[in-house]
């Protein structure tokens, strides 16, 4: 609970450091005022950081309290849920182009719904992945015209 | 009124009238899915759009959106969960209404309250939209970015009680918009010498992550709980003659406020409603009611939230400026899709224009037809478990990705932006300053620069004109609006220990 209490502000402490000191290292225009990209990002990343380590503080001030959704991110199979979906999207992303659109959406979507909707619901599972994908699929390519592997 | 009547004739082709009724009906069964809004229901279809004409997709994006706010309060009512917060005064006397057995009336009168405050809303919508749109023009550079920056430090500072969080989403969604080659200079900023970075981060994957796969992953934290919630049973559709003359005199007076609350930067429906909650509260002889199913406690922000989306869409429409997350949504789609909305959309387009205004009056007709004759289907379409329909908002979210640049890498930003956005949810940061950052960044630092070059780098271009100086008075009261709620509310406290003491 703590740690995402803190880990929170720190990140946007580490996002803003990130911007700030790359920003250095932007190249110099040859055109106009040849410091001219540099100002918005470099103001930007000094208010988000004095803004990031406010909030640090008042986050530590309010440490001990309990916020009732980092609570639930740790219950049940919340964290499973969430990492099942991102390894399967992952995996999407890497069969999409070889696979092809429909098989590859079946396995997503499949996968998906039979993790989140229960194996005891195969039959729902199987005719809304059936379904949606070939809908989805006649949709996209034969009526909108969107090209799909 | 040429271009009025032209419009009218475009939106009665058989195949527009075919998109604001699939609009209306698909925004209606996104937006009453608990969780979820109309933001999600314009970023998860906006790949149907593709492909479109122009037109016809402003129609169809502007369907799904109202069609999302009717359909948010189904879900205010039957299962008290709100869709988005401009559905949550919904809940106050709608949900009571639904558990004293009055189910029926609620969806009645609260579908009949959004159709009066969406067609009253609409022709405000004629009457302003022209006007505001030749104000622009007047708008330079300075203007522009001070515009830019008031819309961004309104919705920040009425976010209240997060405006320290507002503001960080807000610098990292403009420090995200200048990732890519620098369109004044060509310089390369931030783009660790990626190739796919060059271009930049493109803002709907941002937009489709946030809203639909991070409000997907905030909403697996309650799926396994919402599911035995209890569900009203609706018997008849309609509401009682007491019921109308209760709600008629509220239905109409807060449509203006609502519109007015809409056109407003950085204000929204659900500020509206919550303002028309608290107002009617206020007039009511019963006030005692208010909050154990008092009809027009219903009525009343229902009309003024569907204004306000109508009114929203005035700023994005004449000045290019969206003023909640949900028309930022749309301008990004609409930027898609090679449309630049702004002043010299109505110089260069009316026809569309007014094509669109004539949309929202069919539409809303539509969606009256929609919510009240297939009320069985919706209700039946509201049990389908979250969790087949949760997996289903995530592939269209994919597909639509994918759709956009034709590229599985993008998939993984998809994915890393839906974890940003559940862990921005989790730590209560307001999501819309970091969308509407992302997509008015790249413009906003473009005319601050432009201004800079044209004035030889003084600063005093920002306080040449009028214009730009009542901008920033009103930027700067804005910033102090959180502060005065704290010291009325703190007032109000002290009041009312007098009292009781």
């Amino acid at each position: 609970m703590k740690a995402v209490k803190i880990g929170m502000p720190v990140a946007m402490i580490l996002i803003s450091l990130t911007f700030l000191i790359s920003s250095f290292s932007i190249p110099r225009a040859n055109l106009g005022n040849p410091n001219g990209p540099l100002y918005f990002p470099i103001g930007l990343s000094v208010f988000m950081l004095v803004l990031s380590v406010i909030y640090l503080f008042n986050e530590l001030k309010t440490l001990n309290e309990e916020n009732k959704n980092i609570k639930a991110l740790f219950e049940g199979r919340v964290l499973k849920l969430i990492g099942v979906t991102i390894v399967l999207g992952v995996i999407y992303a890497l069969i999409f182009e070889t696979l092809g659109f429909l098989i590859s959406t079946v396995i997503f979507l499949g996968g998906l719904l039979f993790y989140v909707n229960g194996v005891k619901k195969w039959m729902v599972n199987l005719i809304v992945t059936f379904a949606f994908s070939f809908i989805a699929w006649y949709g996209f390519s034969e009526l909108l015209g969107v090209s799909l592997p | 009124m040429e271009a009025f009547v032209e419009g009218f004739h475009t939106v009665l082709q058989p195949a527009n009238i075919f998109w604001i009724v699939i609009g209306g009906f698909l925004g209606t069964i996104v937006g009453m899915l608990p969780g979820l809004g109309p933001a999600t229901a314009v970023a998860v279809l906006i790949p149907v759009t593709f492909g479109m004409n122009p037109t016809s997709a402003l129609i169809l994006m502007g369907a799904i959106y109202y069609g999302a706010m009717y359909g948010g309060s189904r879900s205010s009512i039957l299962l008290n969960t709100p869709g988005d917060g401009s559905a949550i005064a919904a809940t106050f006397d709608g949900y009571p209404m639904a558990q004293q057995g009055r189910a029926g009336e609620a969806l009645a009168i609260s579908t009949v309250a959004s159709f009066i405050g969406g067609i009253l809303a609409a022709i405000g919508f004629i009457f302003l939209a022209e006007p505001l749109a030749s104000f622009a023009l007047k708008f330079g550079p300075a203007e522009y970015f001070l515009l830019m920056l008031l819309t961004l430090s309104a919705i920040v500072s009425l976010s209240i009680g997060k405006m320290v969080k507002g503001f960080i989403a807000m610098c990292l969604g403009l420090l995200i918009s200048t990732i890519g080659i620098d369109a004044q200079t060509g310089v390369h900023r931030f783009t660790m010498d990626i190739p796919h970075l060059s271009e930049g981060i493109e803002f709907l994957i941002v937009i489709i992550g946030v809203y639909a796969v991070g409000e997907v992953f905030y909403n697996f934290l309650t799926i396994d709980k919402d599911s035995m919630k209890e569900k009203k049973k609706v018997s008849r559709i309609w509401f009682t003659k007491e019921d109308w003359k209760r709600s008629k005199w509220p239905i109409i007076r807060n449509a203006p406020l609502g519109f007015i609350v809409g056109v407003l930067p950085g204000a929204g429906g659900s500020i509206a409603s919550m303002m028309s909650y608290s107002t009617e509260k206020q007039l009511s002889k019963k006030p005692e009611e208010f909050g154990n199913g008092a009809v027009e406690g219903l009525a009343a922000p229902e009309s003024s939230n569907n204004a306000a989306s109508v009114g929203a869409m005035i700023p994005l429409l004449t000045m290019g400026i969206p003023g909640s997350g949900t028309t930022a949504v749309m301008l990004g789609a609409l930027i898609m899709l090679g449309i630049r909305p702004g002043p010299m959309l109505f110089e260069n387009d009316p026809g569309m224009v007014w094509t669109f205004i004539n949309s929202m009056f069919i539409g809303n007709i539509a969606l009256i037809i929609i919510n009240i004759l297939l009320v069985g289907l919706l209700i039946k379409i509201l049990d389908t478990p979250a969790k087949v329909l949760y997996p289903i908002i995530i592939i269209l979210a994919f597909i639509g990705t994918y759709t956009l640049s034709y590229s599985t890498v993008d998939y993984f930003m998809l994915l890393l932006f839906g974890v940003i956005g559940l862990f921005m949810k989790i730590m209560d940061f307001p999501i819309a300053p970091l969308v509407l950052a992302i997509i008015v960044g790249g413009d906003m630092e473009q005319n601050f620069r432009m201004a800079l070059t044209a004035s030889n780098g003084s600063f005093g271009i920002f306080f040449d004109s009028a214009i730009s100086i009542t901008l920033i008075i009103v930027t700067v009261l804005s910033l102090f609006y959180p502060l005065l709620i704290k010291l009325l509310r703190k007032k109000q406290k002290d009041e009312e220990k007098g009292i009781s003491a």
